[in-house]
């Protein structure tokens, strides 16, 4: 039976308690951390950590070191199904490294940067952004080659490497300069399919770490999908140009061609076509936006060139 | 009133910001406020320095944005509602990126001024003293004391916003001033007035103005003379004071009790004696949050 342990506890004033717990499954000095629920709005990330805790559970007899599950970061905005943290209204992935004389959300970001330090690989598990169904993807950092390679075997559509933008620093991944972040799915759903395939791919990553073995997966190795590699050169951020109501034309992961209509923008109180959104190339649609209000500029497709 | 700027917005009419400009030429000052639409005590006092203004044409040229952030202001909302984005955290923006980016980029160009100012409310969980943040020396401390604001409060580089508006206009190379007064989500007609008073002393010192108040500076102070006063645990907090009181070292400022059935679990009192700049107002608190800051003052 996995232990589990209170990483950290919130005392709330009212006097009620929420931890943040991590299972611990196996031993020894090798050690994976997977982390879900940072944000409150990704409860795919949390459905595939308890995935992957039970298959482990059943499993931890042949596990050749230690697999640290953190199921849900962030209990408190979770519990709401908000991506910041409730009263103090702040996104816990802009808190990092935290800091343990600061309020609850940097307490817990500091108390977890420090129960982590030393893994060997960080699995962060997220949900798709808010608003937007994305192709099931590995986010790794543009100049680390090894985990990028780790990566493909994450039984993703795509390997993003991505270079870190302004914000980065003060995210959780960012703190572990080798972690890969899987995600996909639909903002703040549950997506039928991705929970499992993202549950398997973090599964075989653990083979590939050697932490489990091959032997007795819940899935054939050949049915791991074989992901594109892209860089940011590669993913193209299309936006509206009107604002309305978008209604989208394509699903997620097909094939476009330059200037076919991704989705028209209407008039929310005629319903008359204001702007035909058309993809700018010709590639695989990476996520689409499903909440259809828009205003002029906000994104509403991310369309990959392989 | 110019628009300066607007954006198709769904479902409502156009967003539109706002500048009301009065006089011409040199110098040139620009007032923002309503960044965050929750934070309305700026709005107000902006509001009455146009009154002032409209009586008395300025010599120079002043642009107000009495509130920039309307879409969240009609939801009582700190932040831009339709994505819940910051304005503030958009800067320098872009004019072909997000709404908000483009809010940003367009307020950024529609500020071109020697002297900027911004202005907000507290937290709506805490009350503050009217006050301009400023760095430690240089031009914007001198313009920032100008003001005459119960405190003047000078930070140190990392602790100056160095994101944000006041970022982006340190970097467009202007003169940015950072007033804070009272609390979101309220008006404080007191603060507010205290706020249109130092922005109208700002004025006279850059001679745009003739100004008449006198200086209403209590504590002109930087972090170490600050005695910052935080919950030892979580529970309900009751402020015995109010922010602008003298305080002598030993007054009781606040007592932590237990949320249900009032059991008292704790006093605070100052450690220091001055001015008190900070209040929680919001008395359900978790450990470690800040309940009352006291500002050293020359007699401390
Ligand atoms: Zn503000």
């Amino acid at each position: 039976m996995a232990e589990t342990r209170r990483v950290i506890e919130i005392e709330l004033p009212s006097g009620d308690v929420a931890p943040v717990v991590c299972r611990r499954f196996g031993s020894g000095p090798f050690r994976v951390v997977i982390a879900a629920g940072i944000r409150g709005d990704a409860p795919e990330g949390i459905r595939v950590a308890h995935r992957v805790s039970s298959f482990l559970e059943a499993e931890e007899g042949r596990l050749n070191g230690t697999v640290d599950i953190y199921p849900c970061a962030n209990p408190l905005a979770a519990h709401r199904g908000t991506r910041t943290w409730p009263f103090f209204d702040t996104d816990l992935n802009r808190l990092f490294p935290g800091r343990s004389d600061g309020h609850p959300p940097a307490q817990v970001a500091r108390a977890l940067c420090d129960d982590i330090s030393g893994a060997q690989q960080v699995i962060e598990l997220r949900g798709a952004r808010p608003a937007f169904s994305e192709a099931s993807q590995a986010i790794v950092r543009h100049d680390h080659a090894e985990s990028a390679e780790l990566a493909s075997h994450a039984n993703v559509a795509v390997v993003w490497r991505r270079t870190p933008g302004p914000a980065a620093p003060a995210t959780f991944a960012h703190q572990f300069p080798g972690s890969i972040v899987l995600e996909g799915g639909t903002g703040n759903r549950l997506t039928p399919g991705v929970g499992n395939d993202l549950a398997d791919g973090v599964l075989n990553l653990l083979v590939h770490l050697k932490v489990l073995p091959e032997s007795g997966l819940p899935f054939h190795w050949a049915a791991i999908r074989r992901p594109v590699h892209v860089t940011d050169a590669e993913v193209h951020r299309v936006r509206a140009e009107r604002g309305g109501l978008f209604l989208p034309a394509s699903t997620i992961w097909s094939e476009v061609e330059a200037g076919e209509c991704l989705g028209e923008i209407v008039d929310p109180l005629t319903g008359l076509t204001r702007e035909e959104v058309r993809s700018p190339m010709a590639g695989n649609i990476l996520a689409i936006r499903e909440l259809p209000v828009v205003f002029p500029g906000t994104m509403v497709a991310r369309v990959v060139t392989a | 009133m110019t628009v300066v700027y607007s954006i198709e917005a769904p479902y409502r009419g156009r967003y539109e910001l706002h500048r009301l400009t009065f006089g011409s030429g040199s110098p040139r000052v620009a007032i923002v406020a309503g960044l965050h639409g929750n934070e309305l005590n700026g709005m107000h006092a902006v509001n009455m320095l146009a009154a002032a203004l409209r009586a008395q044409r300025p010599r120079g040229t002043v642009h107000l944005f009495p509130l920039v952030n309307t879409f969240g202001a009609d939801e009582a909302r700190k932040r831009w509602p339709f994505d819940d984005r910051d304005i503030n955290k958009a800067f320098p923006g872009d004019p072909d990126g997000t709404a908000v980016q483009r809010i940003a980029s367009a307020l950024l160009d529609a500020t071109d001024a020697d002297v900027c100012v911004d202005v907000h409310s507290g937290a709506p969980h805490v009350r503050e003293l009217p006050q301009v943040r400023v760095p430690l020396s240089g031009r914007e401390l001198e313009l920032g004391r100008a003001m005459g604001l119960p405190l003047v409060w000078r930070r140190e580089g990392a602790r100056l916003q160095a994101s944000g508006l006041i970022g982006a206009w340190r970097d467009a190379g202007r003169q940015a001033l950072h007033v804070v007064g009272g609390r979101g989500i309220t008006l404080d007609t007191g603060h507010s007035a205290t706020i249109a008073r130092g922005l109208k002393r700002l004025l006279g010192h850059l001679g745009l103005v003739r100004h008449v108040d006198p200086n209403e500076t209590v504590a002109d102070v930087t972090r170490v003379e600050v005695g910052v006063h935080r919950a030892a645990t979580g529970g309900f907090f009751v402020p015995e004071v109010r922010v602008g009181a003298l305080v002598k070292p030993g007054h009781l400022l606040g007592y932590l009790q237990m949320p249900i059935g009032g059991d008292r679990i704790g006093e605070l009192r100052a450690r220091r004696g001055g001015v008190v700049v900070t209040v929680r107002a919001w008395p359900m608190v978790y450990a470690q949050e800040l309940l009352v800051r006291v500002a050293g003052t020359d007699s401390t």
